[in-house]
């Protein structure tokens, strides 16, 4: 029972962080009705720009002390009497690396917004009101430009990246096992879920995400009505690749970077076709089902095994509900 | 008016080949194809095998994508069950003849991959457009992370790979690439034969009916649960083909040469090339693999050799293949084949106006 | 020949049909009227086999076919065009037309790869046959080989018909033939379906909002309003109906 709970918690907190790269998808897919199979690589670009921001540049001989590391006079006296592993001590260690964590993830948002704004105005801004077709084919083919153009910019090995949270490792009982957590991946799965909230209220509530809701239910008929659809479609993308920056931070502190965190995107592209394309709460479900899932895999199964998890999870949705656990079914008119 | 088009009977009238130029072209290329070992030298017969192959397989995802409407984007896991199938049976079947296996093993393969196919086919009586495309994705992934597993290592070799047999075609070994060569291109120009006779009949038509309006096919009596995994039958044994032949043709193989690279190859050359034309896979292929070589040799010229500058040499193959894709997208959506079509019409009409 | 009882059709709560019932006999001409919205289109895709009735049933030649899959239904010998023209866009007029032709043919896949042989044998008997008793018998030879991008609407609207044609229907169901047309192509459509009717013999079931035609061409008409079927009988009878002429033209009249 223990050790389900600790797999469980797991599953969550990957799941979490899938939801959030999720988002991106699905914001993108209704303002556009474009599946974005590049969006695995804008979450790496956002990883590199995290690395960029927060280890590269704070390294350059020019850039001021402090950012690289914050060492004031009140922290070196109390780390003076700390021992080696406190909790404290790791509490410390974060409040040191906090300016360069907060400039790595303004860097890293500001930069992917350029990017995505950059590929919707020359690359799916021509395309507009054309063939969605060739738009996703267009994605397709972004996946080349864009891992070529990471493994050309980023050359250097991506070192280590400083953790967004304090990396405390935190230890309880629960139904009398021992659970083992790190304090990192619990505010990373809080951070998470409060901008999947936030966007989810924000295309809810605002004048903003009428917009989206209103080009999503029919691109012509909003452009008729005084929608500026050309800005819906700018500011999906902006959306989806500032989020997917904080998803890239959250996975190179969580798994390293590497050209591979690429390959992440198809994951959560399976994991939004699950849920249903155009519905958040069942995009959110099937997140923290299929981390869950994966979660349960490697425990039983094995690390290896939980790699294909999501795929086999979205066959078996698409054979018994074609259009996802809470997609709408789009009826053809005869 | 073209010039000269004028049919005596429905059986002039319904020849591809219907007039000189046409007629010139292809009959041209086939004579370049069969002189072409006499002249060319180790490394263009390189290329002229490694175009060959690929073309197979991209005529295969035309069937399903230029044809027939449905999207996959994952038919490199085809081209890997056809090596593998080719390689496993191979070693299996060890009690035949040498110079029989083949005539065996190949057969035997490309009828796995095309069942293969139809079950990864069966999402698209359900589903259309991008869920397919993420279906196929997703299959695609599964079969090559079985073939990596250590559970099939002994019959598949694992991550590590596995060495080919050279195949013996009734005591003719191929052990030489000039020797490839020609087995090479028989198979892909019968390929595209009976593609292009395919599609003059009501086989194909059905295919092309189900792409541009399924409903009105279905009125017509046109099944479309038995149209579709046809479709992806015939694409899965075509590429299940190529995968026979990169076995043949390369000493080893291993999974990495079958993963998402090869599959997106496949759709961008057909899309470069012309989606639903038969020479499209042609002109496709053509581009996706001359292009990266001219990069490798004009880095090669400017860095002088340098082998510090090489490693760029990847990255910028892989952004310019993308940058071709999407410019195909955006400024020859039809690709090339719309563009000797304009050139071929030009050249009937003249002395005439061009239009 | 066609028989539809007590049909009913709803979407969620929308009830697209409540009860329809009519025959139509062999070799006749039917029409189905209706102001707009009364369920005509409806009917026509539950005949066809696009829509699932909750209720009620469809028979062909004695034969329930309420359950069979439209492709099926094309097999028995019934044709149909679409409202908004359903041809296949990428296409030549020839391959559209020859399309019809695909439940009569027989070629499998491995003859068609290899074509010369028996494929092309009967891919040149179909072309003779639509050429002969097809394209000529509606006049579009003159554009058998442009797409069908190319065409007006009024000719899209003839080759949908031919492609019907082709299949040597025993049925044919016309979804507002001359919809959209001037007078003189409603002429046209007009003299060529009273044709079809008495060349081949071909039983034919069409829904129209022309009126003028509708009273000229059918011997039976069926009249829905609100999904209801309000009337049936001959042109004369149905004209004559007080309920059909409050529908067309308010309680007042």
């Amino acid at each position: 029972m223990g050790q389900f709970v600790q797999f469980a918690i797991n599953g969550l907190m990957s799941g979490a962080i899938y939801a959030l790269i999720a988002v991106g998808i699905v914001s993108v897919y209704k303002a556009t009705k474009v599946v974005n199979f590049a969006h695995g690589y804008l979450i790496m670009f956002g990883a590199y720009f995290y690395f960029t921001f927060a280890v590269v540049i704070p390294g350059f001989e020019g850039a001021p002390a402090w950012l690289a590391s914050w060492q004031p006079a009140w922290m070196v006296e109390m780390r003076a009497g700390l021992s080696m592993f406190s909790p404290l001590g790791a509490v410390l260690d974060w409040v040191a690396n906090l300016p360069r964590i907060v400039f790595g993830l303004l860097g890293a948002v500001v930069c992917n917004a350029l990017l995505g704004l950059l590929i919707e105005r020359s690359l799916m801004r021509p395309l507009m009101g054309q063939s969605v077709f060739a738009m996703i084919m267009v994605t397709v083919g972004l996946i080349s430009i864009l891992s070529g153009a990471a493994s050309l910019i980023w050359t250097a090995d991506a070192a280590f990246v400083p953790h967004i949270a304090p990396n405390t490792p935190l230890r309880f009982e629960l139904f009398g096992t021992m659970i083992f957590l790190f304090g990192a991946d619990i505010v990373n799965m809080v951070i998470a879920l409060l901008i999947f909230g936030g966007i989810v209220a924000m295309v809810k509530f605002t004048k903003g995400g009428v917009a989206i809701r209103a080009t999503a239910e029919d691109q012509s008929t909003a452009y008729s009505m005084g929608i500026s659809v050309p800005k819906v479609f700018s500011r999906a993308w902006i959306l989806a690749s500032a989020t997917g920056a904080v998803a890239g931070a959250i996975l190179a502190t969580r798994n390293g970077i590497s050209p591979s965190l690429g390959l992440f995107g198809f994951s959560v592209l399976a994991i939004v076709l699950m849920g249903g394309l155009d519905s958040y709460v069942g995009v959110l479900i099937a997140a923290m089902s299929v981390g869950i899932l994966e979660a349960m895999t490697q425990w039983k199964m094995g690390g290896e095994w939980a790699e294909i998890v999501p795929y086999v999870a979205v066959l078996v949705v698409i054979i018994f509900r074609p259009h996802g656990l809470f997609g709408q079914k789009e009826v053809e008119r005869i | 008016m073209i010039n000269g088009n004028l049919k005596a009977s429905y059986g002039a009238d319904e020849r591809v080949l219907n007039n000189r130029n046409k007629q010139m072209f292809v009959y041209g290329c086939l004579l370049l194809l069969a002189l072409f070992p006499l002249f060319a030298d180790d490394y263009a017969i390189l290329m002229a095998c490694k175009m060959g192959i690929l073309l197979i397989a991209v005529v295969g995802v035309n069937v399903l994508t230029g044809y027939t409407g449905l999207v996959s984007l994952g038919h490199g896991a085809f081209v890997a069950i056809g090596a593998y199938a080719t390689v496993v049976l191979s070693n299996l079947f060890t009690a035949l003849p040498e110079g029989v296996l083949p005539f065996v093993v190949v057969p035997c393969a490309v009828a796995i991959s095309a069942l293969v196919g139809i079950v990864v086919g069966l999402p698209s009586l359900r589903v259309k457009g991008l869920y397919l495309a993420v279906a196929t994705l997703a299959a695609s992934f599964i079969v090559n992370f079985l073939i990596e597993q250590e559970l099939f290592a002994p019959w598949t070799g694992g991550v590590v790979g596995i060495n080919t047999p050279v195949p013996n075609l009734l005591g003719w070994e191929l052990d030489t690439k000039r020797e490839m060569y020609g087995l090479i291109t028989v198979l892909a120009v019968l390929t595209l034969l009976g593609t292009q006779n395919l599609f003059r009949t009501r086989v194909g038509r059905a295919f092309i009916a189900i792409r541009d309006r399924d409903y009105s096919a279905e009125i017509l009596g046109i099944s479309l649960l038995r149209y579709k995994l046809m479709s992806f039958a015939i694409s899965a044994a075509f590429c299940g083909l190529s995968g026979a032949l990169f076995a043949y043709f390369y000493a080893r193989i291993l999974p990495e040469q079958f993963e998402l690279d090869l599959s997106l190859e496949l759709v961008a050359a057909l899309i470069v090339g012309g989606m639903g034309r038969t020479m499209g896979p042609v002109f496709g292929v053509f581009i996706v693999l001359i292009v990266p070589e001219l990069i490798k040799i004009s880095m090669g010229f400017a860095t002088g050799g340098d082998l510090e500058m090489q490693r760029y040499t990847a990255p910028v193959q892989e952004i310019v293949f993308g940058l071709i894709l999407v410019f195909f997208l955006l400024k020859e959506p039809l690709g090339i084949n719309q563009i000797t079509d304009r050139i071929l019409r030009s050249a009937n009409r003249w002395p005439f106006a061009r239009g | 020949m066609l028989s539809v009882s007590d049909l009913h059709l709803s979407f969620g709560g929308i009830k697209a049909l409540q009860g329809v019932s009519f025959d139509v006999r062999e070799g006749e001409i039917t029409g189905v009227i209706g102001p707009n919205g009364a369920g005509k289109t409806s009917l026509f895709n539950a005949i066809s086999g696009f829509y699932a009735p909750s209720e009620g049933t469809v028979r062909f030649d004695g034969s329930d076919i309420t359950g069979l899959a439209p492709d099926k239904r094309a097999q028995l010998g019934m044709a149909r065009t679409f409202q908004n023209i359903a041809l296949f866009r990428g296409m030549t007029v020839l391959d559209n037309i020859k399309l019809g032709g695909h439940t009569r043919l027989k070629t499998g896949l491995f003859s068609a790869f290899r074509y010369f042989g028996a494929a092309r044998a009967e891919e040149l008997e179909l072309r003779r046959d639509i050429e002969e008793r097809v394209i000529d018998f509606l006049e579009i030879d003159h554009i058998r080989k442009y797409p069908i991008t190319m065409l007006p609407y009024g000719l899209q609207k003839r080759v949908e018909l031919a492609r019907a044609l082709a299949m040597k229907p025993r049925l044919l169901m016309l979804d507002e033939p001359v919809a959209g047309m001037n007078r003189e192509e409603t002429a046209d459509m007009a003299r060529f379906i009273l044709d079809v009717q008495e060349q081949f013999g071909t039983t034919i079931l069409l829904v129209e909002h022309d009126m003028h035609m509708v009273m000229d061409i059918c011997s039976q008409i069926v009249v829905l309003n609100f999904g209801q079927q309000i009337a049936a009988g001959t042109p004369d009878e149905v004209s004559q109906n007080p309920a059909v002429i409050e529908a067309y033209l308010g309680a007042a009249a």
